[in-house]
């Protein structure tokens, strides 16, 4: 049975595709693994059915948007300008999707009319790594949603636990679960949490000493084995060309040396100065359990501190490498 | 390692001097250093000097590539603020430099290993000053351990 929301996500994507409005719809469907919707892309009315949207549903579709927009008109060069489409793109969308969208349109990628905002309001998605935990690494063989209760199956039996225990930490802060903007919205608005300040991780690891600091930080970086998934995943990562793989200059080193993880890392982290909305994708795909978010919300914490500046909540508000005022903080200028 | 190997390391240790890059601006920084070597000023010969542009054309990735590759310390500088040759390179420059050291900073790498600063054509005495300063704080940090590519 469709909850509420699909019902009405499904309806709006039948109506688009069929009035013809838009090309495409970017969704989730049903994994193939238990509790893990994959991204989809519904082309055809009679196909609407298979969108789903509950907690399963996890990965910022903004990338896919930008990305079928982009290429489209890369496959476009060579026609003629009166001949020239371009394409429409409906996306189901939470809060941190709707302001990637933004950062997609302050950097103008696309326009505001190539994208149709089909908002839906958030409660948070599944953590894999915390479901793994709960299962205690055993294989998940199947599992369920019900409620505010997560059911699953291991070779060990069934548990049933609070679907809190299980959201992701961007999740947890989240200060803006409903779309930024959108179109139409399928489902009351719900209420930001306010359980953590969004920011107490970056104070409590800021309050370590600098040897504890950086020991973390190696560790972490050790684990990355650079498949580049979290860039990816990222819809702020579309460079047509990103450093990690220039070679002229050779910006990271291609062998396995830790320091080459390091560079990679920071320097693809200050690609996402005020740019980066915490949807956590980048998190959850990381196949090594990086923790990604612990550096990256500092990046987020001097946007708001330095800049008085939130990645994509307001169209009108540049980015804070993209404009600059006069009487900017400048504590850090040695003056000797 | 062998007892002599470790003394021999020792003693270079002792005699240690930090390598420090500079990235400067053309138009004002690099004039100031052409003023202090013209005023005949003296300052330690520990930095190399890298002459770009503007201080906006500096890449945050030359910072992070120069420690990478085993710099003791990076010093920024470019003209003040108010003064860029190109009216606003340092003022979009400053943001992306504070991003920078301070993200630096939180995940561990010594603050004395990156600084930044302004110095004017006019000023070839501030130039040897801040070369002074900026020696005597990576000195006293000792050589960079962190981040450094050791190829093994
Ligand atoms: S997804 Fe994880 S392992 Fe892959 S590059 Fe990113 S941090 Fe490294
Ligand atoms: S860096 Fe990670 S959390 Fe930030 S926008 Fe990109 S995928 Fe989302
Ligand atoms: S890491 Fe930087 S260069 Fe690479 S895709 Fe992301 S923003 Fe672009």
């Amino acid at each position: 049975m469709p909850n509420n929301i699909e019902q009405k996500i499904r309806d709006e994507a039948r109506r688009l595709l069929t009035e013809k409005v838009v090309d495409v719809v970017v969704g989730y469907e049903e994994g193939t693994l238990p509790l893990l919707a994959a991204p989809c892309f519904i082309t055809a009315p009679e196909e609407v059915d298979r969108l789903i949207f509950d907690a399963s549903c996890k990965q910022n579709l903004a990338g896919y948007v930008h990305a079928l927009i982009i290429e489209h008109r890369k496959s476009q060069a060579r026609v003629k300008p009166e001949d020239k489409t371009e394409k429409t793109v409906a996306v189901i969308a939470r809060g941190c999707t709707s302001r990637s969208i933004v950062i997609h349109l302050q950097e103008r990628q696309y326009e505001r009319e190539n994208v149709v905002i089909i908002g839906v309001p958030c409660q948070g998605y599944i953590d894999k790594n915390k479901l793994s935990d709960k299962a205690s690494g055993k294989e998940i063989l199947a599992g369920k949603l019900d409620g505010d209760q997560v059911v699953i199956e291991t070779a060990a039996g069934e548990s049933r636990f609070p679907l809190e225990e299980v959201l992701a930490g961007s999740c947890l802060t989240c200060a803006w679960p409903n779309p930024v903007i959108s179109d139409f919205m399928a489902g009351e608005e719900v209420a930001p949490r306010t359980t953590e300040d969004e920011f107490a991780l970056v104070e409590r690891f800021a309050a370590q000493d600098e040897n504890q600091r950086w020991a973390y930080f190696e560790a972490e970086m050790n684990k990355c084995m650079r498949c580049y998934a979290c860039r990816n995943v990222c819809p702020s990562c579309y460079c047509p060309t990103c450093f990690a793989d220039q070679s002229q200059p050779e910006w990271v080193g291609a062998g396995i040396n830790p320091s080459d993880n390091q560079v990679f890392q920071i320097m693809r982290m200050f690609h996402m100065a005020g740019r980066c909305v915490d949807c956590g994708s980048c998190v959850e795909v990381c196949a090594e359990g990086v923790d990604l978010r612990t550096f990256l919300k500092k990046l987020d914490y001097d946007d708001l501190k330095l800049y008085d500046h939130r990645a994509g909540v307001d169209l009108e508000k540049p980015s804070p490498l993209a404009s600059f005022r006069e009487d900017d903080p400048e504590e850090f200028i040695l003056e000797p | 390692m062998s007892a002599e190997v470790a003394e021999k390391q020792k003693t270079t240790a002792t005699d240690w001097e930090p390598k420090i890059v500079a990235l400067v601006c053309n138009w004002c920084t690099y004039a100031g250093a052409d003023l202090a070597g013209i005023s005949r000023l003296q300052y330690p010969p520990n930095v190399r000097l890298i002459r770009l542009p503007c201080s906006g054309r500096i890449n945050p990735f030359y910072i992070v590539k120069a420690l990478q590759h085993g710099a003791d310390g990076v010093l920024v500088s470019g003209c003040h603020p108010g003064e860029c040759h190109y009216i606003s390179g340092n003022l979009s420059a400053r943001r992306k430099f504070a991003f920078l050291e301070n993200f630096l900073n939180y995940i561990g790498i010594e603050k004395d290993r990156t600084i930044f600063t302004w110095i004017s054509a006019s000023e070839g005495d501030k130039f040897a000053r801040v070369i002074e300063e900026v020696t005597a704080r990576v000195k006293a940090l000792g050589p960079a351990e962190k981040l450094v590519k050791k190829l093994s």
